[in-house]
């Protein structure tokens, strides 16, 4: 008896699948032969919003692009206004914002690692990875009033200064972290049941990657050593050290390895933050909420976030509204070149495993 | 006041004080058992979805109160619209709505079901949810904490033991009504009508 | 490179914005031969992306096309200009895969076209009727007052701009009545002074 022709939708309500989006599979039998991706249902036109909106105005909603991940928006935004006014940032402020931003990653992994492991089957890493990410969230909480969204990161500097002790809470977060990660290395990383499922599935080659414009993990999986924070340094990564890990077979496990070996370079950035956190200022002096015009010109500032290169092109218009603020999340051309090549040729029931390893978060897609 | 666990063991020794007086003992059961066994549809519509991980697991622990999640509608009782739903994603959720067997109860997260929110000027979302499909509990935030959310649950839960918690019913009602806010930012190509028998009409089995 | 590129394209200076930034303004019929020659000589092999502003005070949309060269080390943004009427430019998927995403977002959004792009449907509207929601003629605020209306609010509901208005016209009011109050037992001695010299 012959495999049956059949065109399903995988999503939108569906519990494989990383956010809000759909991919509409023609399958034979359990084969996947061609995959169409669908996005849109959380497209909000924030790009519109922002052009009604004064700096400060934009600033509140800039964050809600990106729901896993808040803060590398937040800095974007940041970064684009302080290039086209000019201000400078003290370098205590410099300090906070990379805490901010590490903190933000380690979380952000651990999220990948609770949907990672979800969409095989093993549910106990994804009920200890989301308890282990509120500890992180607390310190959120204490320094900037929200769990997920935090509006912290202002142009000119950080909001608020860090509240007494702080830091050392941050140490001990850190020291219970280190602690855990040796567990999920066993139930998780190391475990044999995921090895099977994930090597040799969904490889990406390493030249097509480059010029596709492929970021993040699916390049440093592929042996490309391709990270922002070393090839165009911001904020004050180029005064900390840290390596950037790479593998070679450029599938899933690869994936999987390269982030839970961010994640440690991530506490190493930490330690070394806390260590050398400068004093001074934290906010600069900024004119007036109407008054601040931003000149006529545009720039193209970007972050390396927990799932690549996320980028924002700003254009002012010498008035106090911004003209244009373009979005280029890393999951725009994962979710559509990549993942309809990947997914040809590929099971059913490693659809939600590819989408996985790859990050894909649609919010940021359709912004 | 109490915070925590603290709060949310008051709240669920209070729903043993709710007037459920004029119910006969069968109805008295059968809202019992409702609301002891909600199963919450696997759908994250919006940003409010970030906080529901952390809510049902180990944390925030929602199982305890008999919470978990289900994967398709039929399975479901409770379909959570985690903030802001655009024109396209509104059209999945009233499809989905309506293939929920009764009784189910809609759940509304944070401050864009109810006004708008932050998205107040946006093109693309719809400014209140009532409008389009009824809602029984809303709980505000931007987004709401798993606590908040835990409170709504609790909420529900003593309004499915008084018996209040009727949205499904109200559906039925005044479904000419809801059509109609549907249609008007929809256009024509909604579901088809909740009423209608689809296999005969619609192009159904053919 | 600024000198060939200039020489050659009849281009202003290469404006240098950081030292990892450059940009550079050329007319639209050049535009490919410009890309194609950085991304075979110079090695800019990656897209990063398309990005349009609309300038609808001069009549133009501004397309911004960024390349990163293959060691990541420096970006160069290729700006063009396209009359908003009728926009059309060709597309670049031939070169690049990633190209057929960017263009079909802005295809949706601005409505210009891209003859080369065989896939230029929908992608975040649906059913979309009205004018292409991202240019600068589209009013947001109007269309959505048309076909909503919001909640009304609390019966105890204060307009904000009234309310600021008599807070201000109050505190204004009490710092004159607290400088007068200053200036009048000046006034009272100098006064008296006056009487006394007057005797």
């Amino acid at each position: 008896m012959a495999n049956k022709h059949i065109t399903i939708f995988h999503g939108p309500q569906h519990p494989g699948i990383t956010g809000n989006m759909s991919i509409e599979l023609d399958l034979l039998g359990e084969t996947i032969q061609k995959a169409t991706t669908h996005v849109g249902y959380l497209h909000r036109g924030f790009e519109k919003l922002v052009e009604r909106r004064t700096v400060i105005q934009a600033f509140t909603i800039v964050c809600r692009i990106c729901v896993p991940e808040p803060d590398p928006n937040e800095v974007n935004f940041a970064m684009a206004v302080e290039a086209l006014a000019g201000i400078e940032v003290s370098s205590r402020a410099q300090y906070i914002r990379v805490m901010m931003l590490e903190l933000s990653r380690l979380a952000a992994q651990m999220l990948w690692m609770a949907g990672q492991s979800g969409s095989i089957g093993l549910y106990a890493v994804g009920q200890w990875a989301i308890a282990d990410r509120d500890l992180i969230l607390d310190l959120f909480e204490e320094l900037t009033g929200g769990r997920v969204y935090h509006m912290y990161v202002y142009p000119g500097g950080v909001r608020r200064d860090l509240p007494e002790g702080f830091l050392a809470r941050v140490e001990k977060v850190l020291v219970h972290l280190k602690k855990r990660l040796k567990l999920y290395d066993d139930i998780f990383i190391y475990n044999a049941s995921f090895r099977q499922r994930a090597v040799g599935v969904g490889v990406v080659d390493a030249d097509e990657a480059v010029r596709n414009g492929y970021v993040g993990q699916v390049l440093r999986a592929c042996g490309i050593k391709a990270d922002v924070r070393k090839d165009a340094p911001y904020l004050v990564y180029d005064e900390l050290a840290f390596d950037i890990p790479v593998e070679h077979t450029g599938d899933v496990y690869a994936r999987a390895l390269v982030r839970r070996a961010e994640m440690d370079q991530s506490i190493r950035i930490l330690e070394q933050v806390i260590d050398k956190m400068p004093e001074g200022e934290i906010m600069a002096k900024l004119p007036a909420h109407r008054k601040f015009k931003l000149p006529k010109d545009d720039t193209w500032v970007k972050v390396e976030s927990a799932r690549g290169e996320f980028a924002y092109y700003m254009a002012g218009d010498g008035s106090e509204k911004i003209r244009r603020m373009q979005v280029r999340g890393p999951s725009l051309v994962h979710a559509f070149t990549l993942l309809e090549d990947l997914l040809v040729g590929a099971e059913l029931s490693d659809v939600a495993l590819i989408m996985n390893s790859l990050g894909i978060c649609p919010p940021e897609i359709e912004r | 006041m109490e915070e925590g666990f603290l709060r949310e063991q008051r709240q669920m020794e209070s729903d043993l004080n709710s007037d459920t007086s004029h119910k006969s003992s069968v109805d008295f059961l059968m809202n019992w058992f409702r609301k002891r066994s909600i199963f919450v549809l696997a759908y994250g519509t919006g940003c409010g979805a970030i906080e529901m991980p952390p809510t049902f697991t180990s944390r925030y622990d929602a199982e305890r109160l008999g919470i978990r999640g289900a994967a398709t509608p039929r399975q479901a009782d409770v379909i959570i619209v985690s903030g802001y739903c655009s024109y396209k994603t509104l059209r999945r959720i009233i499809r989905t709505y309506e293939q929920m067997a009764n009784p189910k109860y809609v759940l509304a997260l944070g401050s864009c079901t109810i006004n708008g929110g932050m998205y107040w000027d946006s093109y693309n979302t719809i400014k209140k949810l009532e409008d389009y499909i009824p809602v029984d509990m809303y709980v505000s935030g931007c987004m709401p904490r798993p606590e908040s959310i835990l409170e709504g649950f609790l909420a529900l839960q003593k309004e499915i033991a008084e018996g209040k918690a009727s949205s499904w019913q109200r559906y039925e009602e005044n479904y000419a009504f809801y059509r109609k806010n549907q249609e008007k930012v929809l256009g024509k190509n909604v579901a088809p009508a909740y009423d209608a028998d689809w296999y005969l009409y619609d192009g159904g089995l053919s | 490179m600024n000198t060939l590129i200039r020489n050659r394209f009849g281009t202003d200076e290469i404006e240098v914005k950081r030292n990892d930034l450059s940009k550079v303004t050329v007319t639209k019929y050049r535009l490919f031969e410009l890309i194609h020659l950085l991304v075979e000589q110079y090695g800019y092999t990656t897209l990063n992306a398309i990005t349009c502003t609309d300038w609808i005070e001069e009549g133009h949309f501004a397309m911004t096309y960024i390349l990163t060269i293959k060691d990541r080390k420096h970006t160069f943004m290729v700006q063009t200009m396209i009359g908003r009427e009728e926009a059309q430019i060709d597309s670049l998927t031939t070169l690049f895969k990633q190209a057929e995403i960017m263009e079909r977002d802005l295809h949706e959004m601005y409505g210009i076209d891209f003859p080369g792009n065989g896939n230029l449907v929908e992608l975040s509207l649906e059913n979309w009727v009205h004018t292409p929601p991202l240019r600068r003629e589209f009013d947001t605020l109007a269309f959505v007052n048309e076909l909503h209306d919001f909640r009304e609010g609390r019966d105890d509901n204060m307009d904000v701009k009234a309310e600021m208005k008599r807070l201000r016209a109050l505190k204004k009011a009490a710092k004159e009545a607290a400088a007068k109050k200053e200036a009048s037992p000046a006034e009272e001695k100098e006064a008296q002074q006056e009487s006394d010299d007057g005797k």
